[in-house]
């Protein structure tokens, strides 16, 4: 069984995997397995781009979306006549005769990734670019990731990495089960500094504790050069931030959030 | 399983690299199928399985338990993956154009240079625009001299040697004599040239000699600073992301990544680190309070300052207060930079307690702004003040490793051969300097100038980027003695508008009756095309035959076989047949072309490729590449300036002195009323040239400080219509007029001031002009300043005056770098924005907002192309 692997951390938001599927499809007949791509507008491969966090502490999330190639594939179950078939390899195809005018097809799919081709009446979308496949290639977008970051093959060779920590695959309340998984997808972050307006310096080595209501759980942290802290891996909820430094004054601000934050610069006075 | 598609005919080589000038990268393998592009892939090293991969000599380097290996294939950027649209164009000059109310002779009664812009163009064939370029080439030199002519033929379009592409036309006025050149300024290292040069010299272009620094920095750099830097966007024409995998190793070997600039770059997107905002080109304030710091804290060497420098006291004294009464503390710096003064300490001490590098990519942040000789020069000094040349310390160039041939830029592991193009290149010799000459920053003033014979324009320098400094002190004037002024521009790099300082009076220069003619080659109708009275169609490289080489990907040097993919677009003739063609009306076709066929040029680029030895023509043409080794000792190489570092009197620098010139006798000697360049370098804020700080009192109307990098979408000014580039949402915001306007980021705390929304037209203004573009509402950039990538294509409103597509170049300041330097100003300066009304402007503008575009492309040729059969 194929599957695409994403990992998200190794991703720089270049678009190559974006631009070759449509340097790929766009325009290019492939049939049996595809007709051509418009030249704009549909997406079988996309990087999304979020910025999370305010000026000065920010981060760009990028996020690759595309036909999950699902086990439990809704656009197969919508398909009729057969028009959205699996292949041995597990890919899922639509069959651009026979999905001819079938709307239903884009209208199942739960992620958003089968578009409606207006000019020739059919569903579109990603094939993993079976027909390079079949000509011992690999998926275009995978051959041009420079990072890493997207690749492609049998369940089997990436086993080890899937069935650790930190896998996700999107939507898996639906039971789609899909066959694209993403590694080390970001999590909230809540960020600060702490600084001595008196002598307008940062603070370095001021201990900062994180305590997150919903479980209690316990983060702490010491403060860089910069007076910087920074709590990766977050989750959403109300939280309490303690900041101690030996001759100050404790900070301590409760705050509810549910994206990143820069918490802000924290003046500390003295004792 | 059914019979296996057919995924392609053959595949071709092609380099897709935008650096010109027979320096090539981002090659690439281009299969076709049915005569048509199908799809582009990273070159492999083993393309066929030709060589023994080992005979390549793989180059690995191996420190602090990690191993940086060379690539097997080159590392392609979306640029090359989208470049075939570029081929299939909609706005590609299909056939020979001829402005409709514009007729040869010079008649001023029927040049009609108003109208260039607004007039439009009809078909005619070949044999009449040639005929009509070679009468008004001898009535130049009849009337005129040919002085006259002007030929524009610089900056970055893709990378050719048979055909190319810029300078095509200098071999043709070459032979007939004579022309006047317009010389590129230092356009990506204004202030390494302008002011660095003065302190270290290091040739060619005033940035640290990079040998063996990547193995250096992989064995002892500890921190990295990314002054301006952004090698996920910059480098990508140059090289692919060759960038990109090296910054990733140097995060993987743990060194820390500093952030230096106003937007939260795309560097800093990707990978981790501290960022510290900047406001564009204060640079120099905040260099000056690290000085401070590292001053009064004792963070420095004055050791090394002591036998490595001369005149340091200047600058110390400036920084303390003792020349002009102002202390540069952190404090007095923070009120300029927007830098908090407790991060700048803190930076300084991070900085003084780690081995670090700077890293650099052109373009951005500080070096092309007003007075950029400053930052450049500071940034010297304060390497020299931790120990420059000191293992791990110092200067990093990301890319065009191996610019301009040479060894000294190349900052990997070194080739055993870096090959030329030489045998068979029609393009720009950059090492010819003709009698007639002007600095590119000055056409719009040579044309329109204040200037006479007996008070002609005057400058310093031949402003070419590659001289030593001590051509800035010699001076130069347009008209030189006898000669005449230009009465023609011959341009094949029609972009000047959307690439240089102050635009709209470029517009104004190209729309005035002194210039009686202008004829551009171009492969698509943009830009500076509008202005044009001849229009010849140029090919793109996918419809020609070349040899080339790849010396710029960082892996592994090599030559190779262009074939052409497809044929000809339209009737399009490469940069090197357009001159041909006239080359033929005048007569002089077989002095030109030597009578040489494409197959005995392509041989003489074997020949002179310094590769003849290590491969035969046979293999070559059958092999279609030969990949160069790297050499055995390369290891040797001492790094950067190491050796200078270690023994500055056995080897010295370049300069006067052989040391680090923070105090430049030569230039006090040569220039010593210049107030704009000191001596020694310091902070610049406004002064006779330029008043773009906050500081200035035009900062009451126009209160953002606009930095317009080299853009993450485009090179420069090329593939501003590539329909799959606009639809992501850093490339083009869509207005709801379904316009692609070029983003502007402000931030979200201005945004709200400024009662802007994410998505609303803006329009962006000063005294020079305004122009339009799409907000995009962000954290990534610091208050005050705001951000629109430059190159974006013209779309004028009113010529000289407004403009839809964002070409924010046409209201940079139109003066240079400095009184005495001839550099650009494209960075770093003031403007004002505010929320379009869209309606005033519609009333206002009725026919350019009826011009048609395509909604996938933005402005399309087709409003200015008279339809129809030849006239």
């Amino acid at each position: 069984m194929k599957v695409f692997v994403i990992d998200e951390q190794k991703c720089n938001g270049c678009h190559n995997c974006q631009i070759a599927c449509k340097d790929e499809h766009c325009g290019n007949d492939w049939s049996p397995i595809s007709l051509p791509q418009p030249l704009t507008g549909q997406f079988w491969v996309k990087v999304d781009e979020k910025t999370v966090g305010q000026t000065p502490k920010v981060r760009v999330d990028y996020h690759v979306t595309r036909c999950n190639h699902c086990e439990n594939a809704p656009c197969m179950a919508a398909g009729e006549n057969g028009a959205v078939y699996r292949r041995e390899d597990g890919l899922v195809i639509i069959d651009p005769v026979a999905a001819k005018g079938q709307k239903a097809i884009v209208d199942a799919c739960p992620y958003g990734v089968v578009f409606w081709n207006e000019e020739l009446e059919v569903a579109q979308k990603c094939t993993g670019c079976a027909h390079l496949l079949d000509a011992g290639e690999k998926p275009h977008c995978v051959d041009v990731c420079t990072t890493g970051a997207l690749r492609f093959g049998e369940y089997e060779e990436f086993a080890e990495e899937l069935e650790g920590e930190n896998v996700e695959v999107m939507k898996p309340e639906l039971g789609t089960k899909p066959h694209v998984y993403y590694l080390n997808r970001p999590k909230l972050f809540y960020a600060g500094d702490a600084y001595d307006p008196d002598l307008d310096e940062c603070l370095e080595n001021a201990k900062v504790t994180l305590v997150r209501e919903s479980d209690g759980a316990v983060f702490e942290q010491v403060t860089d050069i910069y007076g910087d802290f920074w709590f990766d891996g977050q989750v959403v909820g109300s939280h309490e931030l303690r900041i101690e430094c030996k001759g100050y004054e404790a900070v301590v601000k409760k705050f509810d959030a549910d994206e990143c934050l820069n918490l802000g610069s924290f003046p500390m006075s003295k004792a | 399983m059914s019979e296996p598609i057919k995924i392609k005919d053959k595949t071709v080589l092609k380099g897709l690299g935008f650096d010109s000038f027979g320096q090539g990268s981002n090659s690439c393998e281009v299969d076709v199928l049915d005569g048509k592009i199908v799809r582009t892939r990273p070159f492999h090293y083993n393309y066929k399985n030709a060589y023994d991969p080992m005979e390549k000599n793989p180059w690995k380097i191996e420190a602090r338990g990690h191993t940086l290996v060379a690539k097997e294939e080159s590392l392609l950027c979306p640029f090359e993956l989208a470049y075939k649209l570029r081929a299939y164009s909609p706005n590609r000059i299909p056939f020979p154009l001829k402005r409709v109310d514009w007729e040869p002779g010079g008649d001023p009664e029927k040049i009609n240079a108003e109208n260039r812009g607004i007039s439009k163009f009809v078909r005619i064939s070949w044999d009449e625009a040639t005929t009509i370029i070679a009468n008004e080439i001898r009535r130049m030199e009849s009337q005129y001299g040919l002085t006259a002519i002007l030929a524009q033929c610089d900056g970055h379009g893709e990378t050719k040697s048979i055909h190319g592409p810029h300078g095509c036309q200098t071999h043709l006025l070459q032979l007939l004599g004579n022309y006047t050149q317009q010389i590129r300024t230092p356009d990506s290292w204004e202030g390494w040239v302008w002011g660095a040069k003065h302190v270290w010299a290091q040739f060619p272009v005033g940035q640290q000699r990079q040998v063996n620094m990547l193995k250096d920095i992989c064995e002892h750099s500890e921190m990295m600073l990314y002054w301006g830097s952004d090698p996920e966007a910059m480098c990508w024409g140059w090289g692919g992301q060759t960038a990109s995998h090296i910054a990733y190793h140097f995060d993987k070997l743990g060194i820390k990544n500093v952030f230096v600039s106003p937007d939260f770059n795309y560097t800093a997107a990707a990978h981790p680190g501290k960022w510290i905002p900047v406001l564009p080109n204060t640079d120099s304030a905040l260099q000056c309070a690290i000085a401070y710091t590292w001053i009064t804290e004792g963070l420095y060497d004055r050791e090394y300052i002591d036998t490595h420098s001369i005149g340091f006291e200047w600058f110390e004294s400036y920084v303390m207060g003792g020349i002009d009464d102002v202390i540069k503390t952190p404090k007095w710096a923070e009120e300029i930079c927007g830098v908090p003064a407790r991060i700048i300490k803190a930076f300084a001490r991070d900085w003084a307690a780690h081995v670090t590098v700077i890293s650099h990519c052109n373009g951005g942040g500080y070096i092309r702004s007003a007075y950029s000789h400053e930052p450049a020069r500071l940034e010297v000094v304060l390497l020299a003040m931790q120990g420059l040349g000191k293992p791990g310390s110092g200067q990093f160039i990301y890319f065009q490793w191996q610019l301009f041939g040479m060894q000294s830029t190349n900052a990997g592991p070194r080739s055993s051969i870096i090959p030329s193009i030489e045998g068979c290149y029609h393009g720009i010799d950059q090492a010819f300097i003709p009698e007639s000459f002007i600095p590119k920053t000055l056409i719009p003033k040579a044309i329109l100038g204040d200037w006479s014979e007996e008070n002609p324009l005057k400058w310093h320098s031949f402003t070419h980027c590659s001289l030593p400094a001590s051509d800035q002190f010699d001076e130069y004037q347009y008209p030189v003695p006898g000669a005449s002024p230009i009465h023609m521009i011959w341009t094949d790099t029609p972009c000047w508008t959307t690439c240089w300082n102050g635009g709209n009076e470029m517009i104004e220069a190209a729309r005035s009756s002194k210039i009686e003619f202008i004829l551009a080659q171009h492969p698509w109708f943009e830009n500076d095309c509008l202005f044009a009275d001849i229009l010849l169609p140029v090919n793109t490289k996918f419809e020609e035959e070349d040899f080339a080489d790849d010396l710029l990907n960082g892996f592994y040097n090599h030559i190779f076989y262009e074939a052409p993919a497809i044929e000809p677009i339209g009737e399009s003739k490469s940069d090197w047949e357009c001159v041909l063609e006239v080359a033929k009306k005048l007569g002089v076709y077989d002095e030109l072309s030597e009578g040489l066929t494409y197959e005995d040029l392509i041989y003489r680029g074997w020949e002179k490729s310094r590769c003849a030895d290590n491969v035969s023509y046979e293999d070559f043409r059958k092999n279609e590449y030969y990949v160069i080794p790297t050499a055995e000792d390369w290891e040797e190489d001492e790094p950067g300036l190491h050796a200078f570092w270690r023994d500055p009197q056995n080897n010295p620098l370049d300069t006067p002195s052989g040391l680090l010139e923070i105090y430049s006798p030569s230039l006090a000697y040569n220039f010593p009323d210049d107030e704009e360049r000191l001596p020694y370098p310091r902070y610049m804020g406004d002064g006779e040239s330029h008043q773009e700080s906050r500081f200035s009192p035009r900062a009451k109307d126009y209160p953002y400080v606009m930095m317009s990098n080299h853009p993450r979408w485009r090179v420069h000014a090329n593939m501003d219509d590539v329909p799959w580039f606009q639809e992501i949402e850093t490339s083009k915001v869509h207005g709801d007029d379904g316009y692609p306007y070029e983003p502007v980021w402000i931030n979200s705390a201005d945004a709200v001031e400024l009662g802007i929304e994410d998505g609303d037209i803006v329009e962006i203004h000063n005294e020079r002009g305004m122009v339009l573009g799409g907000a995009y509402v962000t954290e990534r950039i610091m208050r005050g300043a705001v951000n629109q990538d430059h190159g974006a294509r013209l779309d004028p409103l009113e010529f000289g005056v407004a403009d839809r597509g964002g070409a924010n170049n046409i209201i940079c300041p139109t003066n240079v770098t400095s009184k005495h330097c001839a550099g650009e100003v494209t960075n770093g300066f003031l403007v004002g924005l505010k929320k379009a009304n869209m309606d005033e402007l519609r009333a206002r503008y009725p026919e350019a907002f009826e011009r048609k575009f395509d909604a996938a492309t933005g402005m399309v040729i087709s409003d200015w192309v008279i339809e129809g059969d030849e006239e």
